[in-house]
């Protein structure tokens, strides 16, 4: 039953998934039925996030609680969780400061707040990777000094100065970077690697119907 | 004793932070406006929705977090202004839960109060849905029936723009911004099931996948990153914050080609010197 | 620029050197931002969650809609979070194995149709078109490249012999590729550093002259 019922769900809402791909979407019980299960997908699926925030207030509440180390600022998660969740459930009719509309306190810490801190972690990146270059971008091998070459020629090449440089050089290399490496060796790499993983999802798609696929189910 | 070079292998990493950061503020202070010329993939793109019929209607996507703002919105701001100057119809919609519906909201407003555009007439903004192949492919049948209300609770059955729209066939083209994996998808349920034209105007990291797209004419164009969206600013003659940022971009490259270049030579001197010894 | 204006920016900025302070070394302040980050990005998903999904998708259109079927994705989604009790976490397995299910269903032909048949298709060009000697030479590049790449990822054999030749060929081909990567990455993360700096110079110390 444990793990019978789950295949069994798995196999019967892929096959109308796979079915109805060969059938008519608006004039069809297939279509109809797949486009059923869509909708029940998004609510199911909404309900894995709600479940992760679950777990975070858990995990956080519990460092909390046993003043673990960093509990201080456990707890400052714990007042952003609420402080971001408890308005936007509220109705706005109550007050403009409820909801999710614009004006909102849930707007504004995300506005205010969260935008500005998400921006700024990923901002940091571009410390790391000139500290990357710097350390550990060698010519070690020929394969690492091909890697190097063209990624010094793509730094020139998509940049006004760089490309100006690459200008002073007889034969269009702007052009040919573009022509040879971008949509050359670049756009074959990419295929292969679009072809492979495609080819790699379409079949863990079969096998999680056929129910040969159980990983995603976890232990017990 | 320990060598120049060595010593230089082991610089302290905070003096390179330091050095990024003085090239990021300086070209602020002083602009040197480099000419930034167009990718035909960015041409391609520009040309494929100067060619739409005015009055059609697009879907705009902002499939992107706060995260990659600088690179991205930049690209959805060009977008709404070149399809509003067309008088074309946008639809807004996005598969990214953190604050992406808020941006369309906010970017759409913006742009269209510039053109005398009205919400629920000339634009309207779906909002998010989770579960992006349940999305993309439930509108393949009915918009209506994934997304039963816009962004703020209105019923679509009660803004006048949706009368006439039903699924993928009324919507003439998706351009599609986006900074993770949900163009792929884009690309493969929708372009390759319903036949939508398609652009995709993406962060730098994902740009060099989508050349494949390109070359097999599944995406009209891309647009790749900072650089892709100060094309289309010029494209459209209206140059915004992704051209002023190609100076500051140029002058930070050229740093770290310096960075590899310094460092290879580091690592070469430093391999003879221990060789010696 | 009203108070409040200058405040907001004041805050963003605060969060904005606390995350970059992180670059000099780890501290308090960080530590803060850190974790109301983490708080906040955790918080946002609940009225979204809530009202996106559970409202507009479940409850309208099963109370006022007619849709009553609709109680059992409902309860799907609710056996999802079995998983927080170890006894009957196994019940959330259903509600997974239906969103991987459907999930996989969507997938199994859109892979193939949207992915691999229209890059293979435009893999297999003719040689003699009308571009000219420089069109074929790209062309005979990209299927060689392509070909070399697939080989080089296939680990089911031994890369020896002629496989073992052609994936050394895949292996320059994707340095090409992954030098473009790392280029294009350059660009895309210092772009990332633009937007922070620009708002810390044109808003924020743009801010101060309103102040003093």
């Amino acid at each position: 039953m444990r793990t019978a019922a789950p295949v069994a769900v798995a196999f019967l809402s892929g096959v109308i998934l796979v079915i109805s791909f060969f059938f008519n979407e608006e004039k069809t019980v297939v279509g109809g039925l797949s486009q059923e299960l869509l909708n029940w997908v998004i609510i199911v699926g909404g309900f894995t996030l709600l479940l992760g925030m679950v777990s975070i207030i858990r995990v956080n509440w519990a460092a909390v609680q046993r003043r673990k180390e960093n509990w201080i600022y456990r707890l400052f998660t714990l007042i952003a969780i609420f402080a971001a969740a408890i308005p936007s459930l509220l109705p706005p009719s109550w007050s403009p400061l409820f909801g999710r509309a614009e004006g909102s306190i849930y707007d504004w810490l995300f506005v205010y707040l969260q935008a500005p801190m998400m921006a700024t972690m990923f901002a940091t990146l571009a410390f790391y990777i000139a500290s990357a270059a710097y350390r550990a971008f060698r010519a070690r091998s020929a394969d690492a000094t091909l890697l190097l070459i063209t990624a010094t020629l793509v730094m020139l090449w998509r940049v006004p100065m760089g490309e100006a440089f690459l200008n002073l050089f007889p034969g269009d290399v702007p052009n040919i970077i573009n022509d040879y490496i971008m949509n050359g060796a670049n756009l074959a790499v990419q295929r292969g690697i679009i072809i492979g993983a495609a080819l790699g999802a379409a079949s863990m798609s079969l096998r999680i119907i056929l129910g040969i696929e159980r990983t995603y189910m976890g232990k017990g | 004793m320990m060598g120049f070079w060595d010593r230089m292998e082991k610089i302290d990493r905070r003096w390179i932070y330091l050095l990024v950061g003085l090239a990021v503020i300086v070209p602020f202070l002083i602009p040197m406006k480099f000419p930034v010329s167009v990718s035909p993939e960015a041409r391609s793109f520009y040309d494929a929705v100067e060619a739409l019929p005015d009055s059609c209607t697009v879907m705009l996507v902002f499939d992107y977090y706060p995260s990659t703002m600088a690179e991205t919105e930049p690209m959805a701001i060009v977008g709404a202004r070149h399809l509003f100057s067309k008088d074309c119809k946008i639809i807004t919609l996005t598969n990214i839960p953190y604050g992406a519906p808020s941006m369309a909201e906010s970017v759409t407003r913006m742009v269209a109060a510039e053109y005398g555009k009205e919400y629920g007439t000339d634009y309207v903004n779906l909002g998010y849905k989770y579960g992006y192949t349940a999305v993309l492919k439930g509108m393949g049948m009915s918009i209506e029936d994934i997304f039963p209300t816009d962004n703020s609770g209105t019923p679509l059955s009660e803004i006048p723009m949706m009368d006439s729209i039903v699924n993928y066939e009324q919507i003439s083209f998706v351009f599609e911004v986006a900074d993770n994996a949900t163009a792929d998808y884009w690309i493969s349920i929708v372009n390759a099931g319903y036949g939508v034209p398609m652009g995709v105007g993406c962060t730098a990291v994902m740009a060099p996948k989508y050349y494949a797209f390109v070359g097999a004419g599944q995406i009209v164009g891309l647009l790749g990153g900072m650089k892709g969206a100060a094309e289309y600013e010029i494209l459209i003659e209206q140059e915004g914050t992704a051209f002023r940022g190609m100076d500051i971009q140029s002058l930070v490259h050229f740093l770290i080609i310096a960075f590899v270049v310094i460092g290879n030579i580091g690592y070469f001197a430093g391999r003879r010197h221990r060789r010696k010894v | 620029m009203s108070g409040i204006e200058i405040f907001q920016i004041w805050v963003m900025a605060f969060f904005t050197l606390a995350l970059f302070s992180f670059l000099y070394k780890d501290n308090p302040a960080y530590k803060l931002a850190e974790h109301i980050f983490a708080g906040l990005t955790a918080g946002y998903q609940v009225g979204l969650i809530w009202d996106t999904i559970v409202i507009q998708k479940l409850w309208d259109p099963m109370i006022y809609g007619g849709k009553w079927w609709l109680f059992i994705p409902g309860i799907l989604g609710f056996l999802m979070f079995a998983r927080l009790f170890p006894k009957y976490s196994w019940l959330s397995r259903v509600s997974l194995a239906f969103v991987m299910g459907t999930t996989a269903g969507i997938f199994l032909f859109t892979q193939l149709h949207g992915l691999v048949l229209p890059q293979m298709q435009s893999t297999m060009l003719a040689l003699g078109g009308e571009d000219g000697f420089a069109a074929a030479l790209l062309a005979v590049v990209v299927v060689i490249g392509v070909i070399s790449t697939l080989i080089y990822f296939y680990f089911s054999k031994e890369h020896a012999g002629v496989l073992g030749v052609t994936a050394r060929v895949g292996i320059w081909f994707i340095m090409i590729s992954f030098g473009a990567h790392f280029g294009y990455t350059v660009m895309g993360r210092v772009s990332l550093l633009i937007g922070r700096v620009q708002f810390l110079i044109e808003d924020w110390i743009g801010s101060f002259s309103q102040m003093f």
